[in-house]
This record gives structure tokens, C-alpha cells and sequence, in this order.
């Protein structure tokens, strides 16, 4: 009878029901949707720096992170290579040859990271070989040609076809210097790099650095999901135990994209967490009005021999219907949001131009969320129990009551 | 007989921005098993203060309080919720049902506290609210109920668990005169058939001619016990 007693007791007062469970619903909608979408920018940011760069998951030289050069090379086999590509999860395994250098052209000189790449690998998987504006991109056996970034190009005065010098030292230290031709001129929106950045074949690289056959500064895997990444990491850890070799995230790769986006769902939880503690100051007011204008009520059923528990369970009981009521709904519409802006994604180039440049990491300006039952209950979860904390915090208002000041 | 209620030297004080009101000034009152009984006396006089004392609503300042054999004074107010559920029925002047359950629900809602089984309660209350006259209405919410079918319901949420006393604080208070005969003649009815033990207030002398015992209270005091209700000014 407490669960009919409790049903009936919240509709007794529809509107207020609604505007309740509507606003449990509302708090829980954007807190999905907002959730889902940062998640969404941050996979996208993440997605888009880590296939142009060394992947999810990379292999180098142990010593590698502590003083990057091309002489601290790895030579993965080919046959470990195709097996970790055969694997499920895994996309795609790209080598990489990265050096500093200087390029040169009659305009004048700049720093620049020396990438070798493989052409046929970077065409189906990194988005910089899509952006090329002016141009095309490498092919494999593109020997002496590179692909430059527009503000490098605009610096160094160089359009397609024209020459250029990179100097830079070679695995034994010795001043080295190619002539090259430009092949095309990328645009990533990332101003280091469009700035910074030249990529030529791998073996154009490797001949430049002087570096032996089948070696590479590193090796990346590319995941279909990056959620693999914890157990194609581990897997992977295993298969080349033998090998000196160090196997890491890209999150120990690029320190300071993954401290950028800790930061920034540090700030994105305390924006949501605000928004989250409005709605729910509404939902306390509403809880609260609903118990204080009922309070002869409850002083006549404590009167009548209701325990001050039953009574807190009856309210208890109503807060839960609340709750379910208005998660199912914040649950359905922010769910379905989610879900629409994953497949369709927000074009918000009007706004923000073509691409959106964060801390230096390119963004498309199309935007998607993350859809994951994770983000959905876990919201659902914490609006919840935050109800049901609020409605814990209202219950003492019922059974502390002097139930003869109250029928009085 | 035995007695239901014994109380002895009840003394109740209430105390706001340091003025004491002494609503009870030395009771003594006995109710024996089977009694039906009138209280009156003016707006005041302590009525409603001695019926929630009795019924553990409220403490005494001093005095000794004993209802069905327990004295209240020494009960935890855990106990004295299952006093109120288990021994005494409540009937209160505006009726006070629960508005979102139905009659039948209302009637049950203390058997359901005892934890009588669904099928048991159905049909001990059917039985009553068929004695009280609500037969056909078990389904009817009390918004759809006059005043005088309000407190029929009441009566039949206090009498179902069969309790050793009811008390009804100025039941026939907001209903019409014929009602308020009709209502005493029902518990009146109860008492008589089923030997439930009424202590009732009132204001009206219609009302207090059903009863076979009046005690009148004035300024905290038993002024009078017993006798008729013929001649008397109880405003």
C-alpha cells in the first residue's frame, strides 16, 4: 500500500510532478548531451592528432622519450608488424622517421620536424593527407619530394614544384643536406603543424637521416576503437618483450594534448556540475514544497501509528517514481540527442571557419558526440542518487514534526 | 470491568515567550472497558489536551498516565507508536483521510500497519463499512464523499483493528445536527454490539444526551463526572 500510497501521492499535484520530473529530465538531458559531446571533440581531437602522429599505441627505442634523435631507432619486424595489423581493434600500423632540420629556400630558413612517412599508409588513415590544398600528396616512391605546411610555405615563399634544401645531422652526427621539390601544401588548421611540419616518403628519410633499411623512429598502431587501447597495449607489450623496444600510449606520447583535455574536462565537469546543481536546487524546492504542504497529513499518519521509518519510505518511495520518471525522460531525450548529433554531427563552420585550433591541436569544425552506454547511465546514475539525496534531506522535515502543533 | 484509562494527578503546562499556560490542573479520571463517554466544556478548558495525552500524542508535565494497562511515561516513543496503531482509534474532527486512497483503503490503512494480510483486512473492512452504511462505496475517494460519509470512514479506519478504546475529538463537530445524531447513533451502535470503548468530546448538547457518562472540564479541571447533560452551559 506505501508503493500505491506513494504513486498516488505524486500526482496528486500533476503539475508540480512535471515541472519536477521535467526538470530532473532537462538536468539529465544536458548533462548526457553536453557529456557526450565533449567526449565526442576530445575523441575527434585526439583521433586526428594521433593518426597524423604515431598512433594510439607506439614502439620506439627505450631511450627514445629522453633524448629524441634518429640515431635511437627500432627495427620491428615485418612478420610482427602484419601479425599486430591481423588483430581485432586494430586498424592499420604506420612507421614513422621523425628529425629536426632547417629548411632552406631562397626566401630564408626555419626550423622544421622532418617526417618520413608511408604514403600508401598516411592516404588511408591520417587526415593530413586529405588536406592537402594545393598539389597532391606522397607516393611511396616520391623521391625527392615533399609535402610542406601553408604557413611554412608562405614563409619560405615555396609553391608546388619549386625547390627547397633540408639540412639536418644524420645517426652518426654528420651535417647532411637533400634538395627536395615541393609536392604539395597541406592545411590542418594546427598552426605548429602547418608551420613546423615537412613529410616525405620513408625512404627519402631514411636516405636523408642515413638510416638502415626496414628502421623507423617509430612504429604506430592506428585503432578502430580507441577504447582498445588498454588491451592492444597489453598485448602488444607481450608480443615484443623480446625486443628493445618501449611500448607506449599516446597519452605518453603527447603529454600535452592529454594534460590539454584533462584540464579541460576538469573545467567542462565543474561548468556541468553548476548547471547540474541549479537543476537540482529546483528539484530540492519542489521535493521540499510537496512534503511541507503535507504535513498534517503526515502528522495524522503518524497519529494513526505510522512509524516515522514508514513514513520516511512512503517519501522515499515518492522521490523514487520522481526520479525514475524524470531520468527515463532526461534519459530517452538526451540519449536520442546524443545519438542524432553522433550520425548527423553540428556543422559549426558558419561559426568557427573551417577548422577550430585548440591549444594548438586541430579540430574539424564538425562536430559528433560520443555515444556510450558508459556516459548515458552513469549520468542517469549520479542524477539518480542526487535526487535521492535531496529527497533524504526533506524527509526529516516529515517526522521531526510536534504531530499535535501540526493537527492543531 | 476493567479500566481502559487511569490517570492520576495530570498536570499539563504550555510555555511560549516565558508565559506558562496550565492547560490540565490535576486530573484524576477513570474509563472503564466498555464505556461511552462524553467530554465537554468551553473552547479552552483542556478537551483536546487531555484526549492527546491519553491517546500518547503528548506527554504530561506531571501526573501519572495509564492506557490498556501501560503507562505512558515510560514509553519510547516507538512504543507509543504501537500503542496508537495496536490499542487506541482515532477519530478527528475534520476527518483527516488520506485524500489519495480509496474508502476500502483508507479503512485498511492501520490493519495494513499491523500487517494483516490483504485478503484478511478486505474483509474485515467490507464487513464494517457495510455496518456504517458505506456498502457499494469502498471504491469512492473522499473528495467524492459529504462530510457525514468523510467521518463514517473515519470511524470504520478507527474501529477496524479493534482496539481497546477510540478516542474522537469533537466528531460531529463538521457535519449537520442530523448527521451528528446519525453519527452517534452508529457509534453508539459500536459500542453497544461490539463493546468499543468511546471517549468522545463535543460542544453539542444533542450529542452529549447519547452519552452514558459526561465529564465535563473547566479551566484544566474535572468539574463534573457523570449525571445528565440537562441544564448545562458548556460555553
Amino acid at each position: 500500500m506505501i508503493i500505491r500510497l506513494a504513486w498516488r501521492s505524486i500526482w496528486r499535484n500533476r503539475r508540480r510532478t512535471l515541472i519536477t520530473a521535467s526538470s530532473i529530465g532537462l538536468g539529465l538531458t544536458f548533462a548526457i548531451f553536453f557529456i557526450s559531446l565533449s567526449e565526442g571533440m576530445y575523441g575527434q581531437m585526439i583521433d586526428q592528432v594521433v593518426r597524423m602522429q604515431a598512433g594510439y599505441i607506439t614502439l620506439e627505442h627505450p631511450d627514445y622519450r629522453d633524448a629524441p634523435a634518429v640515431d635511437l631507432w627500432v627495427a620491428v619486424p615485418s612478420e610482427i608488424r602484419t601479425e599486430i595489423e591481423g588483430w581485432p581493434g586494430v586498424e592499420k600500423t604506420k612507421l614513422l622517421v621523425l628529425g629536426q632540420g632547417i629548411a632552406k629556400s631562397g626566401a630564408g630558413n626555419m626550423a622544421t620536424a622532418i617526417m618520413g612517412v608511408e604514403p600508401s599508409v598516411e592516404i588511408q588513415s591520417s587526415p593530413l593527407a586529405r588536406n592537402i590544398i594545393k598539389g597532391s600528396y606522397l607516393e611511396t616512391h616520391d623521391n625527392p619530394l615533399v609535402v610542406v605546411g601553408c604557413e611554412m610555405a608562405e614563409r619560405l615563399n615555396l609553391r608546388v614544384g619549386k625547390k627547397m634544401v633540408i639540412a639536418t645531422n644524420d645517426v652518426n652526427g654528420m651535417l647532411v643536406e637533400e634538395l627536395c621539390r615541393v609536392k604539395g601544401i597541406f592545411k590542418t588548421g594546427s598552426e605548429e603543424m602547418d608551420a613546423y611540419f615537412i613529410q616525405m616518403p620513408l625512404g627519402f628519410a631514411r636516405r636523408l637521416f642515413r638510416m638502415p633499411d626496414e628502421s623507423a623512429t617509430q612504429m604506430g598502431i592506428i585503432l578502430k576503437n580507441p577504447d582498445d587501447q588498454r588491451r592492444v597495449l597489453r598485448k602488444v607489450q607481450q608480443k615484443v618483450s623480446d625486443f628493445p623496444v618501449a611500448v607506449l600510449s599516446w597519452q605518453e606520447v603527447l603529454p600535452e594534448l592529454a594534460s590539454y583535455i584533462k584540464m579541460d574536462k576538469g573545467s567542462n565537469y565543474v561548468f556541468q556540475g553548476i548547471l547540474i546543481f541549479l537543476i537540482l536546487f529546483t528539484i530540492f524546492n519542489t521535493i521540499l514544497m510537496s512534503v511541507l504542504e503535507r504535513k498534517r497529513e503526515f502528522a495524522m499518519l503518524l497519529a494513526l501509528g505510522t512509524r516515522p521509518g514508514q513514513l520516511r519510505l512512503q517519501i522515499f518511495t515518492e522521490s523514487i517514481f520522481l526520479g525514475l520518471i524524470g531520468c527515463s525522460l532526461g534519459l530517452i531525450v538526451g540519449s536520442l540527442a546524443a545519438y542524432l548529433v553522433h550520425v548527423f554531427g553540428i556543422d559549426m563552420s558558419t561559426i568557427m571557419g573551417e577548422s577550430i585550433n585548440i591549444s594548438g591541436f586541430a579540430l574539424t569544425s564538425k562536430m559528433y558526440t560520443k555515444i556510450s552506454p558508459g556516459i548515458f547511465l552513469g549520468s542517469t546514475t549520479i542524477v539518480f542518487i542526487a535526487t535521492m539525496l535531496l529527497s533524504l534531506i526533506t524527509m526529516r522535515h516529515a517526522t521531526r514534526l510536534s504531530i499535535v502543533d501540526t493537527l492543531r | 470491568m476493567s479500566s481502559i484509562v487511569n490517570i492520576q494527578g495530570l498536570t499539563k503546562d504550555y510555555g511560549q515567550n516565558g508565559v506558562v499556560t496550565h492547560a490540565l490542573r490535576g486530573v484524576d479520571l477513570t474509563i472503564e472497558s466498555g464505556e461511552f463517554t462524553a467530554m465537554a466544556g468551553p473552547s479552552g478548558s483542556g478537551k483536546s489536551t487531555l484526549l492527546n495525552i491519553i491517546g500518547g500524542l503528548d506527554r504530561p508535565t506531571t501526573g501519572r498516565v495509564e492506557v490498556n494497562g501501560q503507562e505512558l511515561n515510560r514509553l519510547s516513543s516507538t512504543k507509543l507508536s504501537r500503542l496508537r496503531r495496536d490499542r487506541i482509534g482515532f477519530i478527528f474532527q475534520s476527518y483527516n483521510l488520506i485524500p489519495v486512497l480509496t474508502v476500502l483503503e483508507n479503512a485498511e490503512y492501520v490493519l495494513m500497519l499491523q500487517g494483516v494480510s490483504a485478503a484478511q483486512r478486505r474483509e474485515r473492512v467490507r464487513d464494517l463499512l457495510k455496518e456504517v452504511g458505506l456498502e457499494g462505496m469502498e471504491d469512492r475517494f473522499p473528495r467524492e464523499l459529504s462530510g457525514g460519509q468523510q467521518q463514517r470512514v473515519a470511524i470504520t479506519r478507527a474501529i477496524a483493528p479493534e482496539p481497546a478504546l477510540v478516542l474522537a475529538d469533537e466528531p460531529t463537530a463538521n457535519v449537520d445536527s442530523k448527521t451528528a445524531i446519525a453519527l452517534l447513533d452508529l457509534m453508539r451502535q459500536l459500542n453497544e454490539e461490539k463493546g468499543v470503548t468511546f471517549f468522545f468530546s463535543t460542544h453539542d448538547p444533542n450529542v452529549m444526551k447519547q452519552a452514558r457518562r459526561l465529564v465535563l472540564l473547566r479551566d484544566g479541571r474535572i468539574s463534573r463526572d457523570g449525571g445528565m447533560v440537562e441544564g448545562l452551559d458548556t460555553e
